[in-house]
């Protein structure tokens, strides 16, 4: 039976080829429907893929812990330092964070400072920002050339892409280049492509060290990294009680206060010496914007409250209707490209009445009469789906090109695509083919 | 052992209340490398015997025992068996795939055979066929490029491709003029004699009768006589195409 698999396929392509109008007309809904499957599969994609980028360059699931403490209310901006200088918060803090909260994935201890750094000729004044080696997976840095740094007490430095041009010339190779700041040299090890809009021109440091060339015994920073999204709020919490146990900060009964922080500003009338931010608010005061982040932003009445959970899912609702209509145009054009199918199988076995009667008297079992019918309708079925496919990339491009959304089309959609399209002539060829293997081969013989 | 033995074979067909008895018991033996021609009237049942007879077709009641196998009684599949390894059929329409090489036309009957020969092979064997009936030069012709006395032999080289015991011809010169007529049957005379197959033909003229070694005259589904023939000789065959051929011109005029 397989045997005469190469026969059937050049006897279904040679017929095809012979009605070529008709086999494109009757392909067309094959064609469409798979086209409208690859468009939805690549748009949707697409779209997750982006605002998954904009999440994840904006840094997944963060919570910042900072030291001091402002208070910022109604149409301007007032700074007030919190309770004591803004020197409270230690190493010792971020290792206890690790320890007593649950949920927490990393941390990075962090100091900052802008100063000037050199290197041979070249020279800039830049922000140096002292980090742990897990805040390049925090931010889901690509480093290249070179690689992150695997210690917080060495003098390595990884530059951001803009620092980098900057310093050593657009597209540079700066690994092995040594920076000075403030007297100490440090040696670049890598150079960072990070997309959050301050990683650009920044160069980064083990934070142990930047302590140390500063002079400092506390930190000015800590950032975590949640295990899932859904807990910032949870581990939110959770951190500052444990830093206001740890800071001597009493924890009496709430005399709350309005604000943009007011529920961890202060307790008892006694400020916090720290701040603790999620990233999804960082995310949203800083202005999260693309098309598909401004449609999940307009559907969210709190933009304060909002989480990355929240936002994925409004996105998610936003690209299910999206899918679900595309899907029912996919379905209805495969229904209606089988049923067309059907239906010119169900021509062509009437035209070929005679043939398949010689065929029978010739020797074709009722079997291989029906493998020649379906052979050709998954032929054609096949054809429409290949032409589908190119069509669908191309449309899906064109669409993601006027929406701003990289289109992308995964190969397994694509083998999909393909192994639909030949179900569907699998599906509505057999009613044909079985009915050609039915013939009665005299009857057959007879008909003009 | 008769290769061909009808044991009182009846064959009806109930068309409304009526039944029509297309045979009314036909019990008949057919020797190894006879040529039977077959004549009688419109309607008198020799296609229906021929299908019976090229197991497309089942009895009504009787046995047909082909090389003595009872085949009255075999499936669908186990008849399209028979008929691709031990029959070969010419039919009065020539029957060719249209917009198909001569080639691939013969080599239709091989597509089938189990177990499949190579392609390679299946397109020898066809040139093969096509060759032996001095068809070589017009293996790539498509039938509508092809005389009729052209497709009729691209159609016995099909019926011929898998080597058969068994050709069953229905009218095969019903559509051919009377020189191709008489080339055909010399054909098939040849076959016959070269080859030791047995052939069944049926046919309403009886010069085209007079080519067989036994002739039978089937009536309202009966056998109404049944005698030994002696074949129109090769010379006489000369002399009847000179004769014929004036009178075709005048006709065609
Ligand atoms: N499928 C059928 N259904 C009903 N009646 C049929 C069928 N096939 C044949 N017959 C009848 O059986 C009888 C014999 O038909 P058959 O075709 O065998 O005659 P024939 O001798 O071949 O005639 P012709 O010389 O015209 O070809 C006829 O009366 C015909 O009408
Ligand atoms: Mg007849």
């Amino acid at each position: 039976m397989f045997a005469t698999m190469p026969v059937n396929f050049r006897l279904a392509l040679r017929s095809l080829n012979r009605n070529r109008m008709r086999t494109l007309l009757t392909m067309l809904g094959i064609i469409i429907g798979v086209a409208a499957v690859l468009t939805m599969v690549a748009l949707g994609t697409g779209a997750r893929g982006s605002v998954e980028g904009e999440i994840t360059s904006a840094g997944t699931n963060l919570v910042f812990v900072k030291a001091g403490n402002y208070t910022r209310g109604g149409e301007s901006v007032g700074i007030v330092a919190g309770r004591g200088a803004a020197t409270s918060l230690v190493p010792a803090d971020a290792e206890a964070i690790v320890e007593q909260v649950d949920g927490v994935l990393a941390v990075s201890p962090g100091v900052a400072v802008r100063t000037f750094l050199t290197s041979g000729e070249a020279r800039a004044f830049a922000r140096v920002q002292g980090i742990a080696p897990a805040y390049a997976e925090m931010y889901s840095w690509n480093i290249s050339p070179g690689r992150m740094f695997s210690n917080s007490d060495t003098s390595d430095a990884i530059l951001g892409r803009a620092l980098a041009d900057q310093l050593f010339g657009a597209g540079s190779d700066p690994v092995g280049q040594v920076l000075s700041i403030r007297n100490h040299s440090f040696t670049v090890i890598g150079v960072t492509d990070g997309q959050a809009d301050d990683h650009a021109d920044v160069v980064f440091v083990p934070w142990a060290t930047l302590q140390g060339v500063l002079g400092l015994g506390h930190i000015e920073s800590i950032t975590l990294a949640a295990e899932k999204a859904g807990e910032a709020s949870r581990i939110q919490a959770e951190i500052t009680n444990l830093l206001r146990l740890r800071h001597g900060i009493s924890d009496g009964s709430a005399e709350t206060q309005d604000g943009y922080l007011a529920a961890q500003s202060s307790v008892g009338g006694i400020p916090d010496d720290f701040t603790v931010e999620t990233q999804a608010a960082q995310a949203l005061t800083r202005g999260l914007y693309t098309p598909a982040a401004a449609f999940a932003l307009a559907n969210l009445p709190k933009l304060d409250e909002v989480t990355l959970d929240e936002m994925s899912d409004t996105l998610d609702k936003a690209s299910n209707t999206m899918t679900a209509l595309l899907a029912s145009i996919a379905g209805v054009s495969l229904v209606v490209g089988g049923i067309g199918i059907m239906n010119i199988m169900l021509v062509s076995v009437t035209e070929r009445t005679r043939e398949i009667g010689l065929r029978m008297a010739a020797g074709a079992r009722s079997a291989d009469v029906a493998l020649q019918f379906l052979v050709e309708a998954i032929t054609l079925s096949l054809l429409g789906g290949l032409i589908g496919l190119v069509t669908g990339i191309l449309c899906a491009q064109a669409i993601g090109w006027s929406l701003g959304w990289p289109a992308e089309v995964p190969l397994a959609a694509m083998a999909l695509a393909i192994g639909i399209a030949g179900a569907v002539g699998l599906l509505f060829g057999s009613y044909p083919a079985r009915r050609a293997s039915l013939l009665d081969p005299i009857d057959a013989l007879r008909t003009e | 052992m008769p290769v061909i033995s009808l044991q009182n074979l009846k064959k009806s067909y109930a068309l409304g209340d009526n039944t029509v008895h297309a045979l009314r018991g036909v019990s008949l033996d057919i020797e190894e490398g006879e040529f039977v021609a077959i004549t009688g009237p419109s309607g008198s049942g020799k296609s229906t015997m021929m299908h019976i007879l090229g197991c497309l077709d089942r009895p009504t009641e009787g046995h047909y025992l082909l090389g003595g196998e009872d085949v009255s009684n075999l499936s669908r599949d186990a008849l399209a068996d028979i008929r691709n390894r031990q029959i070969g059929f010419v039919f009065q329409g020539f029957n060719l795939l249209p917009r198909t090489t001569a080639v691939e036309n013969v080599e239709v009957p091989l597509l089938y055979s189990r177990p499949l020969l190579p392609a390679a092979e299946r397109r020898q064997r066809a040139l093969e066929a096509l060759d032996s009936l001095g068809l070589s030069q017009r293996a790539d012709h498509h039938p509508s490029q092809l005389s009729g006395g052209q497709q009729q032999r691209v159609a016995i080289a099909r019926a011929l491709v898998n080597k058969p015991s068994l050709i069953l011809a229905d009218e095969p010169t019903g559509n051919l003029d009377t020189k191709t007529s008489i080339e055909v049957m010399r054909l098939l005379q040849n076959l016959r004699e070269s080859l030791g197959i047995t052939i069944v033909l049926i046919t309403h003229e009886p010069e085209i009768a007079a080519y067989g070694t036994r002739i039978i005259a089937v009536r309202d589904g009966e056998i109404v006589s049944d005698v030994a023939n002696t074949p129109t000789p090769m010379e006489h065959v000369e002399e009847d195409q000179e004769q014929s051929e004036p009178a075709l011109a005048a006709a065609n005029a």
